[in-house]
C-alpha cells in the first residue's frame, strides 16, 4: 500500500532542485540562507532516493511507473524509477551532498563575489535537477531537453571561475557538446520517423518489427546517438573538451562535472541503447564491439596522458578519461556480470573522483601550488584532506576493501564471460597505471621533508565533506550487497532477463 | 538507380537537413573564429528543426484542429518538440554570446587560433 505522498516521489526528486535553483539568484544578498538552502535541497533529495530504494527493495525490483499529470503512457509523459534509476539518483544524493558541503563559505576565492556565488548555486542545483530527471526519464525527447540543461548548466560552472581561461574551457566545450546535443536529436529525430514514438518502451517495441524496412536510418541514428553521447561523455577520441573544461572549473565544479555530469550521459546512452534499440539490434550493428574497443582505447590513452600530466586537477581530469572506459567497457559485453560491474564502477567512480578533486581543490587553495612536483609533505601538514585523497586513491586503483574492487572484479567477471580476455588485460593494466599516476602523489605527500609553511585543512563544513565521502568509498567496499544487488537488477532490467 | 534518385527528390527536405547538418559540422569544427562557430552551431541545429518538422508535416494536409471534414491534418507533435528545440538553440546561442565577449573583453580578439597564442604568450613571462 502507497502513502500519498510516495506516489510522487519519482518527480519530486526531479523539481525540488529545479524550482529551488530558480529562487537562489534572487537571494544573494543573504549567502548564508543560500548556502543551507543548498545543503537542505541535498539532503532532502538524499531522503527522496533512499525512500525510493526501500520502496524498489520492497517490491523485489519492479520499478515504480509515474504517469505525468495523470495521462496514460504513449500519449502522456510516463517516468519510471526502476533499478538503474534509482541506483542513479542513490549515486547523486550521495555525492550531491558532500559537495555542497564543500562549498560553504569556500567559493569567494575561486568564484566571486556574492551575486556570482548565488548563480553558481543555481547552475549546481540545475544540474542536479537535471541528472536526477536523466536517472528517471523514460521519453526520447525528454532526454534531449534534459541533457541541454545539463549541458548548459555545466558550461555555466565551468565559466564560473574567474580565470578567463575558464571561459575559454567553457566555449570549447559549450560547442562541443551542442554538436553533440545535435547529433542526439537528429538521432531521436531518426527513431521518431520509424517509430512514431518518443516514449522509450513503445519505440522500442515498433522498433524490433519495423527496423528492416530501413535499415540505414536506424542503423545512422544508432550511430549519431553513440557519437552524440561519446563526445558529451569524453569517450576516448572525443574527449578533447574534457581536460580543459574539467580542471579549469571552480574544484566544486570539477567535483561534479567529473563525479556526475559525465555518468548522467552514459546512464541516458545505457538506457537508449539498450531499452530501444535492445541487444539484437546491438549486436547485428557490432555496436558492443565499438564500445568496447572505444572502452579499451580509452583506458590505455587517458592512463599515459594522465601520467604525463604534471599539474594536478590535469592530471586526474585526465584520468577520467581513463575511467569513462572502464564504464563503456562494461556496456560493451553484454551480459549481465558486465553491465552490473559497470554500473557499480560508474558508482563508485563519482564518489571516488569527486573525492579526489575537492581534497585537491582544498590542497591548491591551502598551499597556493598547483603541481604534482611541488606537493612534497603536505600529507604531514593537512592529515585529514590527504588522508582522504589516499582512500580515494586506493579505491580508484582497486585495492580490496575500497569500492573501486568490487566494480573492476565484476567487470573482470563480465570480460571472462563475454570471452574478451584482451578487455581483461586491459582492465588490469588500467590499475597499474592508475597507481603509476596517483602513488607518486601520494609518496611525495607522506615520505618528504615537510617543508615549514603554514598549511592547514580546510574548515569544518569541507572536513564532513571529506569525512562523508571516504566513509561512503570505504562502505561500499566492505558492504557492496546494497548497491552491487540493485546494480545487477538494473542489468537484468537492461538486458531483459527476468 | 532512377528510384533511388527519385526517393531523394520525392524526400527533398531531408536530403536538405542531411546536407545542412553537415555544412553546419564543418563550420564548427573548420573555422578559428568564435563567431563562425556559433553561427555553424544554428545551421546544424536548424537542420534538425527542418528534419522534424518534415517528418510531421503532410502535403496538402489541413491544420491540426478538430473539425467536422475528414481531411488529412499534419502531425502536430515534431512543429511542438521543436519550439522546444528552438528555446534550447537560443539559450545557448546567448550563453555562447555571453562567453565571446567575456573573452574579447579579457584578450580583445574573437579569434580562437590568436586567443590560444595570446594565452600561451601570457605564460611564458
Amino acid at each position: 500500500m502507497m502513502t500519498s505522498w510516495t506516489t510522487h516521489l519519482p518527480v519530486f526528486v526531479v523539481i525540488l532542485p529545479l524550482f529551488v535553483g530558480f529562487i537562489l539568484p534572487t537571494l544573494a544578498r543573504r549567502l548564508r540562507l543560500v548556502e543551507n538552502l543548498v545543503i537542505a535541497v541535498e539532503v532532502i533529495s538524499f531522503v527522496m532516493a533512499a525512500a525510493l530504494a526501500v520502496l524498489l527493495f520492497k517490491q523485489n525490483g519492479s520499478p515504480i511507473p509515474y504517469a505525468m499529470g495523470g495521462w496514460p503512457a504513449p500519449w502522456g509523459i510516463r517516468i519510471i524509477a526502476d533499478n538503474l534509476g534509482v541506483l542513479f539518483l542513490l549515486v547523486i544524493a550521495i555525492v550531491g551532498l558532500p559537495i555542497a558541503l564543500y562549498t560553504k563559505g569556500n567559493l569567494r576565492e575561486e568564484v566571486g563575489g556574492r551575486s556570482r556565488t548565488a548563480r553558481f548555486y543555481a547552475l549546481y542545483l540545475l544540474l542536479m535537477g537535471a541528472l536526477a530527471g536523466m536517472a528517471v526519464t523514460n521519453d526520447l525527447f525528454n532526454v534531449f531537453v534534459l541533457v541541454e540543461v545539463a549541458t548548459l548548466s555545466a558550461c555555466g560552472l565551468v565559466s564560473a571561475h574567474r580565470n578567463p581561461r575558464a571561459a575559454e574551457a567553457a566555449f570549447n566545450y559549450l560547442i562541443l557538446a551542442t554538436l553533440g546535443s545535435g547529433l542526439v536529436m537528429g538521432s531521436i529525430g531518426f527513431l521518431y520517423i520509424t517509430t512514431g514514438h518518443l516514449n522509450m518502451e513503445f519505440a522500442a517495441r515498433e522498433l524490433a518489427q519495423v527496423w528492416q524496412h530501413s535499415p540505414h536510418v536506424v542503423w545512422m541514428a544508432a550511430s549519431f546517438m553513440l557519437t552524440g553521447f561519446g563526445v558529451k561523455a569524453a569517450m576516448f577520441p572525443l574527449h578533447v573538451w574534457l581536460p580543459d573544461a574539467h580542471s579549469m572549473a571552480p574544484t566544486p565544479g570539477s567535483a561534479v562535472l567529473s563525479g556526475l555530469a559525465v555518468k548522467g550521459y552514459l546512464i541516458c546512452l545505457l538506457k537508449i541503447l539498450y531499452n530501444v534499440f535492445g541487444q539484437t539490434l546491438m549486436r547485428h550493428f557490432t555496436m558492443h564491439h565499438v564500445l568496447t574497443a572505444a572502452g579499451i582505447a580509452a583506458i590505455l590513452a587517458g592512463s599515459i596522458l594522465a601520467l604525463r600530466q604534471d599539474e594536478l586537477k590535469r592530471r586526474l581530469a585526465y584520468s577520467t578519461v581513463a575511467q569513462v572506459g572502464y564504464i563503456i567497457l562494461g556496456f560493451g559485453f553484454v551480459n549481465q556480470r558486465g553491465l552490473a560491474g559497470s554500473l557499480f564502477y560508474l558508482a563508485s567512480h563519482a564518489l571516488i573522483k569527486s573525492t579526489l578533486f575537492l581534497t585537491a581543490g582544498a590542497i591548491i587553495s591551502a598551499t597556493g601550488k598547483t603541481k604534482v612536483s611541488e606537493l612534497a609533505g603536505v600529507g604531514r601538514k593537512m592529515p585529514l584532506t590527504m588522508g582522504a585523497f589516499t582512500v580515494a586513491s586506493l579505491g580508484l586503483v582497486g585495492i580490496p576493501l575500497f569500492s573501486g574492487f568490487v566494480g573492476k572484479w565484476h567487470l573482470l567477471l563480465g570480460s571472462f564471460e563475454s570471452g574478451n580476455f584482451a578487455a581483461a588485460a586491459v582492465i588490469l593494466a588500467g590499475s597499474v597505471f592508475c597507481a603509476a599516476y596517483l602513488f607518486p602523489i601520494l609518496r611525495n605527500a607522506y615520505f618528504q621533508e615537510t617543508p615549514g609553511e603554514n598549511w592547514q585543512d580546510p574548515g569544518m563544513a569541507q572536513r564532513a565533506a571529506f569525512v562523508l565521502l571516504s566513509a561512503a568509498i570505504i562502505f561500499f567496499g566492505i558492504l557492496p550487497t546494497p548497491l552491487l544487488t540493485l546494480a545487477q537488477r538494473a542489468a537484468a532490467d537492461l538486458l531483459f532477463l527476468q | 538507380m532512377t528510384t533511388f534518385l527519385e526517393k531523394l527528390l520525392i524526400n527533398y527536405p531531408y536530403v536538405i537537413s542531411v546536407i545542412l547538418f553537415f555544412i553546419g559540422t564543418l563550420i564548427i569544427l573548420t573555422q578559428s573564429n568564435l563567431f563562425k562557430k556559433l553561427l555553424g552551431i544554428n545551421v546544424m541545429e536548424t537542420a534538425t528543426f527542418l528534419m522534424f518538422i518534415a517528418a510531421g508535416n503532410i502535403r496538402g494536409g489541413a491544420v491540426p484542429i478538430l473539425s467536422d471534414t475528414n481531411a488529412p491534418y499534419i502531425n502536430p507533435l515534431p512543429s511542438a518538440l521543436m519550439l522546444t528545440g528552438i528555446v534550447v538553440s537560443i539559450s545557448v546561442t546567448a550563453f555562447a554570446l555571453a562567453l565571446i565577449l567575456r573573452l574579447y573583453r579579457e584578450y580583445g580578439t574573437v579569434d580562437a587560433n590568436e586567443i590560444a597564442r595570446l594565452r600561451n604568450g601570457g605564460m611564458e613571462k
